[in-house]
């Protein structure tokens, strides 16, 4: 309900502006599904599924927007999750950017990316550059979870402070809190660090600290080498505690009882390498490898490598093979992968092919694989059409084919001048 | 709390750096995969869309945002990074097979393996949001 007003009252003003500015347009897609498929409980489902987006842009001075993304579903045949019909609101907000101080306001459903925060708000977020290269950025509202007990009186907001030396370095410091029925729930603080000290060396990564368990949440940091004529290094290293990065969830999924499958005082080190390599301008080969490194369980380790044909408007092709090696019977596969897509005229042409050989059989079965064929046709500039079909055999499904179609229509109305993907 | 927030917001005002800020939309038209290294020397070089950069935008795109937006709407972001989605993004682009999508094929016994290996990496989608599916076995 709460969204529904704040939703109305801002599509009312955004109704009302374009009155005052010839210049606005609204651009946006309609993208229609339909797909069918079987349960793991043999329920055959038949849903339609309606996504909109669009954005109301170049209100007023061009600093003004509106911008709204969401979906529902009905289900023509079965029931997905013992309910015929869904929706959700991903975004909805009112924009306002200056042409100074990179100053921005997002008012109503809005995506806030700010150091420690990754999070969906119902609320407000903005940011503004200050003198001496710092800026600063806040938000504040209703958190935007998808758990189904979740309790009411929520509340959540943090900040973002970040110093800049511009082309060298940003080092941020942030802070979140969340509360749950005024209780706290979350409370973390983070560092984070982009340097660039030359040409085609990045390093980024951050620091999270769980300030309710008292303890380091993550330490993940990335270094990115290139390209280097025809070579790209990048380099992951990361450490996390489980028991301190999982405190936040809202899904049992992530809750590690003492007992299970994962031990919740888990600790894990983990260090990749890949390696990206372009042989011709259309033609790259990848190699990369992963080591996992836990506290409790032992070890894993993943390695593979991969070899891609792109030829951006005719189509591409790819191969790839990776090994994963863990202490456990399950953690011992081998994953191929081929790929192929084509353009032929109006008409869009994909195969895709993906096979897993487990060393050790799972529930029975030993090589599980799935075939999907796709094709999609340009009616016209704004109207395509397309359909796919995939055939899998695996643990859980002996025998399972799934279809799926597609309508999209791109609409673009007033001014048209905007592009954008 | 008012009394609070209205001095650190004069605050704010005052400090205010008056910079011009990055641009609304990318000056020239990009077609395609932008490479672009070709005009820009400096950190944005960094964000060539090679056929790589589907795996390797999760270096860039958090602290970038702001750059993304030049050409790219909401929604591009939001197609796959949803608060709550039930149709998987391989199964919506099946006709492009050339995005390192995770989920492809029969993720339903995947996902176990995965979630043993780097629940971290399940955790920043599936944690707080996306986790209708993850209910229906994790009650």
């Amino acid at each position: 309900m709460r969204i529904i007003s704040i939703v109305s009252v801002m599509l009312s003003l955004v109704l009302l502006m374009p009155y005052s500015s010839p210049a606005a347009s609204i651009t946006g897609d309609s993208n229609t599904y339909l797909q069918s498929r079987e349960t793991a409980d043999n329920q055959k489902i038949l849903g339609a599924y309606e996504y909109l987006n669009f954005a109301v842009q170049d209100l007023g001075n061009e600093t003004i927007s509106f911008h709204m993304g969401g979906w529902l579903r009905y289900d023509l045949k079965g029931e997905e999750f013992d309910k015929k019909t869904a929706d959700d609101l991903q975004y909805s907000y009112l924009s306002f950017k200056s042409t100074t101080d990179n100053a921005i306001v997002n008012l109503g459903r809005v995506m806030v990316f700010e150091g420690v925060a990754a999070e969906r708000v119902d609320g407000l977020y903005a940011r503004t550059d200050l003198k001496g290269n710092f800026g600063i950025s806040a938000f504040g509202g209703v958190p935007v979870e998808t758990e189904i007990n979740e309790p009411g009186n929520n509340l959540i907001y943090g900040a973002h402070l970040t110093h800049q030396l511009p082309g060298l370095y940003r080092i941020g410091l942030s802070y979140l809190k969340e509360e749950k029925n005024s209780e706290d729930f979350r409370e973390e603080e983070g560092i984070d660090l982009w340097v660039h000290p030359m040409n085609k060396v990045d390093i980024t990564g951050r620091s999270n600290y769980n300030a309710i368990t008292k303890g380091w949440m993550e330490n993940t940091y990335n270094l990115i080498l290139g390209p280097f004529d025809k070579f790209r290094f990048t380099t992951e290293a990361s450490w996390i505690s489980y028991k301190d990065y999982f405190t936040g969830a809202t899904s049992s999924a992530f809750f590690f009882p003492p007992g299970g499958i994962l031990d919740p005082n888990e600790k894990v080190r983990r260090l990749g390498e890949d390696v990206a390599y372009a042989l011709t301008d259309k033609v790259s080969i990848g190699v990369n490898y992963t080591a996992y490194d836990y506290e409790v369980a032992g070890s894993a380790k993943s390695y593979g490598g991969s070899i891609r044909y792109a030829a951006a408007a005719q189509g591409g092709c790819g191969l790839s093979l990776r090994r994963m090696d863990g202490s456990s019977d399950n953690l011992k596969y081998t994953e191929y992968r081929v790929y192929g897509y084509k353009k032929i005229d109006k008409i869009n042409l994909a195969v895709d092919l993906l096979d897993v050989d487990y060393d050790v059989p799972i529930n029975g079965v030993s090589n599980a694989y799935s075939a999907s064929i796709a094709g999609q046709y340009d009616l016209t500039e704004r109207w395509k059409l397309g359909a796919d079909v995939e055939y899998q055999k695996n643990p859980d499904f002996n025998d399972d084919l799934r279809l799926f179609l597609k309508a999209i229509y791109r609409f673009d109305i007033g001014s048209g001048e905007r592009k954008g993907a | 709390m008012m009394l609070f927030l209205l001095p650190v917001l004069a605050l704010v005002l005052f400090a205010c750096a008056h910079t011009q800020s990055m641009v609304l939309k990318h000056p020239t038209e990009v077609e395609g995969m932008p490479v672009c290294s070709e005009c820009h020397a400096d950190w944005r070089a960094a964000l060539d869309h090679t056929e790589d950069f589907y795996t390797r935008h999760k270096y860039s795109a958090p602290a970038n945002k702001q750059a993304c937006d030049v050409c790219h709407k909401e929604s591009f972001c939001s197609d796959c990074h949803a608060n709550k989605e039930e149709l998987k993004p391989s199964d919506k682009y099946k006709d492009s097979p050339q995005l390192a999508m995770p989920h492809r094929g029969d993720y339903l016994n995947q996902h176990k393996i995965d979630g043993s290996i780097n629940p971290a990496s399940c955790f920043p989608c599936h944690g707080r949001q996306n986790n209708e599916r993850c209910s229906e076995c994790h009650k």
